[in-house]
């Protein structure tokens, strides 16, 4: 278990994640890299985000 | 009691409690007493409830004896996800965190099932928080799949799965964030609906994101489904998320063919995104053949790639996650199972930004499919890739996870219903997965009850629960 990763934790205040949890903390977060590098960047500065979503359309 | 009764359909039991053909009291009795000889092998319920189930049985009785009936779920057995508030009773969801937390008040869907006179039997398994399963190390054990107890049945939502497949029930509620309705539906041969965002209120039931979040009904025929969303659905003010639009009479198509109905299949999600296991894509052909011989006008759409939605989705669904668990992974990690720890950690590191990108970008995906919908009236494809892996088998559950495509209708927040397809050689479920316009859930039950009726595969039960 690397340093990096145990400071990484403690900076977002989880302090309490034993060895086996740092792993899994690796584990996931690197999990979610594959999902962030499929997100759009540079999208036109109006497009609004979904704050409360609502689904839209109706029934043909 | 005969297996009859067991798999009895709560329309069919409904006329015959209101002719006062069957009582209540001896209905819920005989489901109870199955589910004590049976579910020490499947572990649908966390909690059973028989005195209280007794006791509303009782009430039911005396109230349709006097000529007080009230609608086809009065005296019906039905039981819950436990992540669903029910007064007085513990809501753990499944989670040594929330062991004994005991509800100060019911859930809306659960006043909506009460007040309709439902029989609530007890509270059903889960994965943790409706995020991590299955697993060995919480304080209840996992549910198994009646068709083969060492197999997964699905999740999150898995003893609904579980529990109406072994014929415990006839109807229950599941709720569903990146699919665990439409899993456990898939992996145990029963029918799930994830009516459209907003639907039905959340309210009362454990968020795991808030706007990714529905609850709905999971029965084992089409009819019944559409008879439970008629109750549970409805606006409530008290939830940001709910839709004010009317419920239409969601049994107002039933029996309807399908001819003229425009049905896109969305082939690519299952055959170029992720390849289907052979069974499962043949089970769609299939389908969608039956369908097109039926007079369904039958064409090929395509979305944007199904790895988009999951991603899309699997942000935002992390980042609200960990919003709603932040304070008990930093105080309590330990108390967490291994599965719900490290599916809820990957919201640790999220940047606000990011966040913010994917519910930008969900609008783009939402608004691009309401596009592709534009000329059909609904849409088919796969909801699981696989029919239902072994529960030891840590690979091709974390393969399950994702080799799915019912985040999309996440996302975009449509009416997705998923019904059994026929069966493996091995003799394990499989799924289809029907897909509507928002609100526009009466469309998938008339298709839905079409297939039904024509294919039969409802009417088969697991091996071994005869009694």
């Amino acid at each position: 278990m690397t340093e990096e990763l145990r400071d990484k934790a403690r900076t977002l205040g989880l302090d309490r994640l034993t060895d086996e949890h740092l792993k899994q903390f690796e584990r996931a977060t690197t999990g979610m890299e594959r999902h962030l590098q499929r997100l759009p960047r540079g999208m036109p500065t109006a497009q609004e985000p979904a704050h409360v979503y609502r689904a839209k359309g109706d029934t043909p | 009691m005969s297996g009859e009764l067991a798999y009895l359909g709560f329309a069919e039991a409904a006329e015959l409690i209101r002719a006062k053909k069957l009582s209540p009291v001896e209905y819920a009795t005989a489901l109870l007493a199955r589910i004590e000889r049976h579910d020490g092998k499947y572990n649908a319920f966390i909690a059973l409830t028989p005195e209280r189930a007794l006791k509303a049985a009782r009430a039911a009785e005396a109230e349709i004896t006097a000529g007080r009936w009230r609608g086809p779920f009065h005296g019906v057995p039905y039981a819950l996800k436990d992540i669903i508030d029910v007064e007085g009773l513990a809501t753990t969801a499944h989670s040594k965190i929330l062991k004994g937390n005991i509800a100060r008040r019911h859930a809306v869907v659960t006043e909506r099932l009460e007040a309709a006179g439902g029989v609530l039997l007890g509270k059903l398994s889960t994965h943790e928080f409706a995020i991590g399963g299955p697993s060995f190390d919480l304080p209840w054990p996992p549910a198994r799949n009646p068709w083969n107890c060492d197999h997964f049945c699905g999740g999150s939502s898995s003893g609904s799965g579980a529990g109406l497949a072994a014929g415990f029930f006839p109807a229950a509620l599941g709720t569903d964030t990146g699919g665990s309705i439409r899993n456990p539906a898939s992996m145990c041969g029963i029918t799930g609906m994830k009516a459209t965002y907003g639907r039905v209120s959340r309210r009362g039931v454990a968020p795991l994101a808030f706007s990714l979040d529905h609850i709905g009904p999971m029965t084992r025929t089409v009819r019944d489904n559409a008879l439970m969303l008629q109750v549970i659905a409805g606006h409530d003010p008290g939830d940001p998320g709910s839709a004010d639009d009317p419920v239409p009479d969601y049994g107002a198509l039933l029996g309807q063919d399908v001819r003229g109905l425009r049905i896109g299949v969305i082939r690519h999600f299952y055959t170029g995104d992720v390849a289907g296991d052979p069974e499962q894509v043949e089970a769609l052909d299939i389908a969608v053949k039956l369908l097109a011989e039926a007079g369904a006008e039958i064409s090929e759409i395509t979305l944007p790639a199904l790895q988009d939605f999951s991603a899309c989705g699997q942000i935002i669904l992390a980042a609200e996650a960990y919003a709603v668990h932040e304070q008990w992974l930093k105080e309590r990690p330990e108390d967490y199972g291994a599965r719900a720890r490290e599916r809820l950690l990957a919201g640790a590191t999220l940047r606000a930004v990011d966040y913010l990108q994917a519910v930008r970008w969900r609008l783009q995906l939402r608004d691009r499919v309401a596009k592709d919908f534009a000329d059909i009236d609904l849409a088919i494809t796969a909801s699981s890739m696989d029919p239902a892996c072994r529960i030891d088998d840590d690979e091709a559950l974390a393969a399950n996870y994702w080799r799915q495509a019912r985040m999309p209708f996440n996302v975009t927040g449509q009416p997705a219903l998923v019904i059994p397809a026929g069966f493996t050689k091995s003799g394990l479920p499989l799924s289809l997965q029907l897909v509507g316009h928002p609100f526009g859930e009466a469309v998938l039950y008339r298709v839905a009850q079409f297939y039904e009726d024509a294919t039969g595969w409802t009417k088969r039960h697991p091996p071994g629960l005869s009694e």
